[in-house]
């Protein structure tokens, strides 16, 4: 059983793209949802679309975090000298990121929608809506911060043990 | 509401939704998608010599300063808004009386 197998890069770049593709899903499915809610305001009221384009900006955030995840872990991928230790954490970290870009883009989509809808006949729901999408949004930098937490264990890298 | 007043906010609000709104949405899009991919690259090897936990950081910090950047900017372009119908408003309703 070696320690540097050569089917050790599928799980690294299986990290990759879980990271992007999810995070995507989930940003995809909030900006949808909110857009909903966004083009019913906008036959309305529609000075007020600046203010309401928020959660779409916000999914978008989701978004990029997925892509800060899937920069840092492949920049760290090569053919020779890479554990299997260093795949199975990649991939946790881009599972981490991916999934919890998920919720968080489901959740921003639902609460964007409503809020936006609140908004044509109440103004003081914005201060609400932007407090809770940031609570939406910290999910995401939850799962951000422990995919750097696990990516930083073999940051410094750990090929010297396929040589050892 | 006369057809006057009514126009008068018609053409107000097509003058708003013409002049700098689309432009600073095309701004912010563009700057979502470059300004976190040149912070990571760039404090990658200028400031932080190779970590590459703090360049994440850096860009991640970047990316929501977009966003605050752009929350501020729609909270004061509201307010400007909401400042001129009023005065366009109490003008035409002043004419009126004057008649």
């Amino acid at each position: 059983m070696s320690v540097c197998p050569p089917y050790a890069p599928f799980f690294g770049f299986a990290g990759v793209a879980s990271a992007m593709v999810l995070s995507t899903i989930g940003a995809a499915f909030g900006t949808a949802k909110a857009g909903i809610g966004i083009a019913g305001l906008g036959t309305f009221k529609p000075e007020l679309i600046m203010k309401s384009l928020i959660p779409v900006v916000m999914s978008g955030i989701i978004a990029v975090y997925g892509l800060v995840v899937s920069v840092l872990i492949s920049g760290a991928l090569t053919p020779e000298g890479y554990p299997l230790f260093a795949g199975f954490i990649h991939l946790g970290a881009g599972l981490a990121c991916g999934f919890t870009g998920l919720t968080a883009g489901y959740a921003i989509g639902i609460v964007g929608d409503a809020c936006v809808r609140a908004y044509v006949q109440e103004s003081k729901v914005f201060v609400s809506m932007v407090l809770i999408l940031i609570f939406a949004e910290v999910l995401g930098l939850y799962g951000l911060i422990v995919a750097l937490i696990m990516n930083s264990k073999v940051a410094g890298g750990v090929g010297d043990i396929c040589y050892s | 509401m006369s057809t006057s007043e009514q126009a008068a906010i018609g053409k107000l609000n097509t003058n708003a939704a013409s002049n700098g709104t689309l432009f600073k949405l095309v701004i912010f899009s563009l700057s979502l998608g470059i300004v976190p991919l040149t912070s990571y690259y760039g404090s990658l090897h200028y400031l932080w010599n190779g970590n590459s936990t703090f360049a994440a950081i850096t860009a991640i910090v970047a990316a929501n300063i977009v966003l605050i950047a752009y929350i501020i900017l729609s909270i004061l372009e509201d307010k400007q808004s909401s400042q001129s119908p009023t005065r366009i408003s109490a003008q035409a309703l002043e004419s009126k009386k004057e008649r």
